[in-house]
């Protein structure tokens, strides 16, 4: 027989399905209220129904798109911001005490604005997520710049590179750890806010249809739609870590050539 | 005009502008109005609505939910990154579980809380720790795990007992990393609980502006984001304050080792 390896990370597995099968052994017997936590089983049995039918894809899909155009709308609109109010001092100056008075709004008390400006439809979801993305986003492209080593800033002025060739050829590329890690604490506020802004006002996407399993009593749905959002967080940070990795092998390899 | 060569003066300028076009468009055209009613109304109504104590319920309301929320979630996820930190096996066997519950928006959380404990306090109070938990868990735990070896094995030399390695080493050493988990939770803690009051009702600052959207009453609910503003921005000063504190306590506790 095998020996059990105490510090092997299998344990941590055993953990997690040891949990699983306790959840459903005492749903089961009925030692808890299996009407608040339906058996493990029919929680993945509906998780999978949902996906084949389409339904609850269908609903994440909503939610994705929303999701992307407000975070990927941020990024456009504040990585050059930044970019700017990190080079130019007189700008950073200029709009600091506006930042700073915006930036301790929490995220979602800026969801009841969107829906007087925009209703219940995309945009107000789109205005929310871009919102709450803007202060991660910016900040750290600020930091990221102003703290781009002068002496690369002066070599680079040494040979003549005009501005524009400054910012993208050292500025732009000495900055993008911290740009990267802007996006990154975004994508996890990006997630949050769409499903904050679909459960107060909205008719459909992820935040809404466990909201709404939820008031209809449909427990073992709202679980299904839950873990089908722990899926998509999953999803969505693996996509990101690849991307990151991938950019920053361009950023290592520029700064190694560099060298 | 030496003591005023800190203020940033084009910063305030280009607030001021801000706000008077704001002001000046919003008292021109009937239909800005109704969508940002002017500034000069929005702080009279915040005036007013504090003077009629219409407000401060819900300011005190959602204040109570957020400080037993964060502060319980202190306390539980300080002791239990510390444990899982300090003993190595009890990690190894947690790891998977808290890397599966961890990725999902902590907001999903809502409906359940509101099938378990209905529409209450304990609600808004059980979301808040569950969110809050997480950042402070896992940096308690980096900074646990973080600590040089060495200095463990001098207090064991020293013949310290784990009580008092614990103290004097382990919380202090990690010290810098619960902090940051603390601040990250900070920010948390007030947009889970102004999210719950939203989607429950009732009372609180997340109802109010809700609500007060909700029968179009813009300029109230102006004055409630201006109120949670200066909320967040109080909080998070009282908790820069606290640290500074904290920090001092720190340097003093690990410069005596």
């Amino acid at each position: 027989m095998v020996k059990w390896n105490k510090d092997s990370k299998l344990n941590g597995l055993m953990v997690l399905l040891a949990a699983i099968g306790l959840w459903e052994i005492v749903s089961r017997l009925g030692l808890i209220n299996a009407l608040f936590f339906p058996p493990m089983t029919k929680i993945l049995s509906t998780f999978f129904q949902l996906v084949f039918s389409g339904e609850i894809l269908h609903q994440v899909l909503m939610s994705l798109k929303r999701a992307a155009a407000g975070y990927f709308l941020a990024a456009i609109v504040f990585i050059p911001l930044g970019l700017a109010m990190g080079i130019f001092q007189w700008l950073h100056r200029a709009l600091e005490i506006i930042v700073e008075t915006l930036r301790p709004i929490p995220p979602p008390v800026v969801v009841p604005v969107a829906m007087l400006f925009f209703g219940l439809g995309d945009e107000m979801k789109i205005f929310v997520i871009f919102f709450s993305c803007a202060w991660p986003i910016l900040l750290n492209t600020i930091d990221g710049v102003r703290n781009v080593d002068r002496v690369l800033v002066y070599t680079a002025r040494t040979f003549g590179l005009s501005q524009g060739r400054l910012i993208a050829k050292v500025i732009l590329p000495a900055a993008a750890p911290q740009i990267m890690t802007g996006l990154r604490i975004s994508l996890g506020i990006t997630l949050i806010l769409v499903v904050i802004s679909e459960m107060v006002g909205s008719s459909d996407g992820i935040g809404y249809f466990i909201l709404d399993s939820q008031r209809r009593f449909k427990v073992t749905q709202m679980y299904a739609g839950m873990l089908m959002l722990a899926v998509l967080g999953y999803a969505l940070n693996q996509i990101f870590f690849l991307f990151h990795k991938k950019a920053l092998a361009w950023h290592e390899g520029l700064t190694k050539s560099r060298r | 005009m030496k003591p005023f060569a800190r203020i940033n003066l084009p910063g305030v300028l280009s607030l001021l502008a801000l706000l008077l076009v704001w002001e000046i468009s919003a008292r021109s055209s009937k239909v800005i109005h109704l969508y940002f009613p002017a500034i000069s109304e929005v702080v009279r109504s915040l005036v007013d609505l504090i003077q009629s104590r219409e407000l401060v319920g819900h300011l005190l309301a959602s204040l109570g939910r957020f400080f037993i929320g964060y502060l319980l979630s202190a306390g539980i996820a300080v002791t239990l990154g510390i444990l899982l930190g300090y003993f190595r096996r009890a990690y190894t066997f947690s790891e998977v579980l808290i890397e599966f519950l961890r990725p999902m928006p902590s907001v999903a959380m809502i409906p359940v809380a509101i099938l378990l404990l209905g529409i209450g306090n304990s609600m808004i109070v059980a979301v808040t720790v569950y969110a809050c938990t997480w950042p402070i868990l896992i940096n308690t735990i980096d900074g646990v795990k973080n600590i040089e070896p060495t200095l463990i094995d001098t207090g064991r030399t020293f013949g310290l007992g784990r009580w008092k390695i614990l103290k004097r080493i382990v919380l202090p050493a990690a010290f810098p990393y619960i902090v940051t988990g603390l601040r990250v939770s900070l920010a948390i803690a007030l947009i889970l609980v102004t999210t719950s009051e939203m989607v429950v009702g009732g009372n609180g600052l997340g109802f109010f502006i809700l609500d007060e959207e909700r029968s179009l009453k813009t300029t109230n609910m102006y004055a409630g984001i201006v109120l949670v503003a200066i909320l967040g921005y109080g909080l998070n000063r009282l908790f820069l304050l606290v640290e500074s504190k904290a920090m001092a306590w720190h340097r003093g506790a690990t410069a005596r080792g």
